[in-house]
């Protein structure tokens, strides 16, 4: 039986390797198929809310005291 | 019926296959090769049993030059038609090819040094094995870089995968045109060096890695067509949700 742990050797590092393979593999497709269906309720939540008015980008302004006044002569 | 056509039948009746008919075909194959290798197949006299390393070394290397030439075939196909599931194939078996590649340069390293006493040589063969493992790993970290949609990064990565397929002959032939640790040729050719004891083996041990790989190309592939998918959902996404 001369050579027998490298023969061991050989085989244990292709199983480790294919189940260390497989295992990353189930990860991904896993993580992915999660992240598929969170995009597509996004989508179908997006799909169903109906759009909304554009905000304005700043505040209204108050008027000062002149440009009331301004406003009140063009009024008359 | 057409090429493209073809092929989606085909893989359509790969994708319901793949996790009902493969696992089991897959693992009693494996189960075959192993029972074959260890206990089945004749102890070698002068190797030793080590030896036996031969019925996983020698199936992985030629059906790791297999995933490469469907790597390279898939991006010719890229560049044709410029579909994108092209690329998928491509990069599920470059990805396979890469795996194997690691496992042939392992095993054939272990291998090596109870029978030349070292694990690594510059021997022709060996270097030009790890250049195709170089080349193959740059082509899918090339393509991790770009997104799985980017058709520009996956043509030039196309190129790079076809004229890396080149190295197979090299290697194949490099026995032949230098002098190398590894033996000539003894199982392809019209008259093989081993008894039928080992060659039988070592065909158990072809089915049995063929269809390992062809399993995890399939899974493989699935994966990278989902990346495709979740690119495609995340622009979507972001294009209604900026509107």
């Amino acid at each position: 039986m001369e050579n027998i742990e490298y023969l061991f050797a050989g085989f244990a590092v292709f199983w480790a390797g294919l189940f260390i393979y497989l295992v990353l593999l189930q990860a991904r497709i896993r993580n992915l198929t999660r992240e598929i269906e969170r995009l597509e309720e996004r989508l179908a939540e997006s799909e169903d809310t109906p759009a909304r008015p554009a905000a304005p980008s700043t505040p209204p302004r108050e008027h000062t005291p002149a440009e009331r006044r301004e406003a009140a002569e063009q009024g008359a | 019926m057409n090429l493209s056509s073809l092929v989606g039948t085909v893989l359509a009746r790969a994708d319901q296959w793949r996790w009902t008919v493969m696992p089991p075909l897959v693992g009693v194959a494996m189960m075959a090769m192993i029972v074959g290798a260890l206990v089945a197949a004749p102890r070698e006299i002068v190797q030793g049993e080590v030896q036996r390393l031969m019925y996983i070394h020698v199936p992985s290397a030629v059906i790791m030059y297999a995933a490469f030439f469907v790597t390279a075939f898939s991006s010719v196909m890229l560049l044709w038609k410029r579909d994108m599931r092209w690329d998928a194939i491509a990069r599920a078996s470059a990805t396979v090819g890469v795996f194997l590649c690691a496992m042939v340069l392992l095993s054939g390293a272990i291998w090596g040094k109870p029978t030349w006493g070292v694990y690594w040589s510059w021997d022709a063969r060996l270097t030009s094995t790890l250049i195709l493992f170089l080349i193959y790993t740059a082509y899918l970290l090339a393509r991790s870089v770009a997104g799985p949609l980017d058709e520009q990064a996956a043509r030039y990565a196309a190129v790079f995968a076809i004229i890396g397929v080149v190295d197979i002959p090299i290697i194949q032939m490099s026995v032949r045109w230098w002098r190398t640790l590894h033996p000539q040729p003894t199982v392809f050719t019209p008259d093989p060096a081993l008894p039928n004891e080992m060659l039988l083996v070592l065909l158990i041990g072809f089915v049995a890695v063929f269809a390992l790989a062809a399993w995890l190309i399939m899974l493989q592939s699935d994966t990278e067509r989902a990346s495709q998918r979740v690119t495609a959902l995340r622009a979507e996404v972001d294009h209604r949700e900026m509107a």
